[in-house]
């Protein structure tokens, strides 16, 4: 579903290149998270996935990207909306401006495409059900809360069944009750399948639980790529700022009291740390 | 925040369900006649008569006075004091010590008040019974391209949302020690600490609100749809060019006629 072969990237602006090398392959349907410290890369792979690197961005760009079938530096935006849809950090600027009711805001993308209007409207009403916004439909878009703001951005991509979605930190910006808000739809969308998610999030015990694979990136490169347990629980992965999850760090603590009784990778969720530090 | 800075009053009424272009019309037809017809009372009796009714048919009386006295009032009363006691020559009607108001200007005041509250009150029953996205997507339906009518559609949601943001920094400055209060010269240093995290921000609002676009097809190339239906009857659509009409006669009429 997503195909990147040797991509490197500079911003116009920037003092070097922000992605150097990536090359990577995601299987259609795969949950796949993006960690890294700040400045790893995560954001400009995002915005290189979706296209707006390099048409939005320009900058120096070499390599290929490919996303839904479609080769990512030779296709207009335009034609990318519906088939890659991007998700970013802040609700508020994901909001159009130009609609009065959650409904007609969630179906702006799909008249951008020509839907017809029978078939948008059960898509839109089944979009808003899907994010949690029923009985929402008739409220202005600014008259919701954050988390509710960040629902209605990802219901408004989702309503344009992409066959890839991009969520790029769709919680840094939200209070701890938007972000259990947004974490539940995410929860729903890891569970439900159907697109190929890739997902930048901080919270790492959340992406050890849902996640199918994790790649860790560090100064626009790869640095570690598996299961979520083989690259979260890594140290070299922890020391390039990237962290780990209180699972892991627990058990660090534990093995270094007790370095005869547990061995092996260090747990990322609370159920390996069961098992990990169990009887 | 839901504010807003279109005066969009919600209501049902058979106004509000005209067709945005209906409406349209009618206004502009309102400012040519507020412009073109003749003398003192035509436009009082178009005012009066015509678009008080209609405001109240419409129920947004009381939003529709408000707006229409707020504006208009403080133009006639300057403009029949100044007119009345200025008016050069002129036969004097009322004289307060060495004061005297002339009829000339009050009258001239009275035909161009007159002329205030059609071009006023036309334009205010538009706005305040048609949903600015509604007159876009009519807009888009007649050939004029999205892009134009989003940047005024959006702008009237968008920009309490600026203010509201200037209002944060201010305060957010204001929290570290800044003095924005005094002197010209120590409300010009408070610009800059101000103005620049605005400007810088505005753009990161401005870029990111362009990729939310773009990632929602806005550049699509093709037919587009419309999710709100925009009712449209064969008697509107008369009404519309007869209303041209209208408009054209009276503009031949100030011209040529009276």
């Amino acid at each position: 579903m997503i195909h990147v072969e040797n991509l490197t990237y500079a911003y116009p602006t920037g003092t070097g290149p922000a992605l150097r090398g990536i090359s990577l392959d995601v299987p259609e349907g795969q949950f796949l998270a993006l960690v890294g410290s700040n400045g790893a890369g995560k954001s400009t792979l995002c915005y290189a996935l979706s296209g707006f690197v390099p048409h939005f961005y320009n900058g120096d760009y070499t390599g290929r990207v490919v996303a839904a079938g479609h080769d990512v530096g030779n296709t207009k935006l335009g034609d990318l909306a519906g088939e890659v849809g991007l998700v970013f950090s802040n609700p508020f600027n994901q909001i159009t401006g130009a609609c009065y009711t959650v409904r007609e805001e969630v179906a702006f993308g799909l008249e951008n495409l020509g839907v017809p209007r029978e078939e948008m409207i059960l898509r839109v009403e089944d979009a808003i059900e899907m994010a949690g916004l029923g009985g929402l439909g008739d409220r202005s878009p600014y008259a919701l809360s954050g988390g509710q703001q960040q629902r209605l951005a990802i219901a408004s991509v989702m309503v344009m069944n992409p066959r890839v979605l991009i969520l790029d930190e769709p919680t840094s910006q939200l209070d701890p009750v938007g972000s259990r808000e947004v974490f539940e739809l995410l929860d729903s969308l890891s569970r439900n399948g159907g697109a190929t998610v890739v997902l930048v999030e901080q919270k790492l015990e959340w992406i050890a639980v849902h996640a199918d694979r994790v790649i860790a990136l560090h100064e626009g490169q790869i640095l570690a790529d598996g299961d979520p347990r083989g690259v979260l629980a890594s140290a070299e992965v922890e020391r390039m700022g990237v962290g780990s999850t209180r699972y892991t760090q627990a058990a660090r603590r534990f093995r270094r009291r007790e370095p005869k009784e547990v061995d092996g990778i260090l747990p990322v969720t609370l159920e390996q740390a069961a098992e990990y530090l169990g009887p | 925040m839901t504010s807003s800075l279109s005066l969009y009053a919600p209501r049902e009424s058979g106004l509000h369900r005209l067709h945005p272009l209906t409406k349209l019309t009618s206004a502009l037809l309102g400012v040519v006649a507020g412009i073109a017809l003749p003398g003192v009372w035509p436009n009082y009796a178009v005012f009066l008569l015509l678009l008080v009714p209609l405001a109240a048919w419409a129920r947004v009386l009381p939003d529709f006075g408000r707006v229409v006295i707020k504006i208009a009032l403080p133009f006639a009363l300057s403009l029949f004091v100044i007119q009345g006691l200025f008016w050069t020559g002129g036969t004097p009607v009322v004289e307060i010590g060495p004061l005297s108001f002339k009829a000339e200007g009050l009258y001239f005041a009275a035909k161009t008040t007159g002329r205030i509250l059609v071009v006023m009150g036309s334009i205010t029953l538009f706005v305040l019974t048609t949903r600015p996205d509604q007159l876009m997507i009519a807009l888009n339906q007649r050939g004029i391209p999205k892009t134009f009518t989003y940047v005024l559609v959006s702008a009237i949601q968008l920009v309490p949302r600026f203010q509201a943001k200037a209002n944060a920094i201010l305060d957010a400055q204001r929290a570290r020690g800044l003095e924005t209060e005094g002197g010209f010269v120590q409300r010009i240093r408070a610009l800059l600490p101000v103005s620049i995290p605005l400007v810088l921000g505005s753009i990161v609002d401005v870029e990111e609100r362009s990729i939310a676009l773009e990632a929602r097809g806005f550049s699509h190339e093709g037919p587009k749809t419309s999710y709100q239906v925009l009712v449209d009857t064969p008697i509107q659509r008369v009404a519309r060019p007869v209303m041209m009409l209208g408009a054209v006669a009276l503009i031949v009429g100030a011209i040529f006629v009276w």
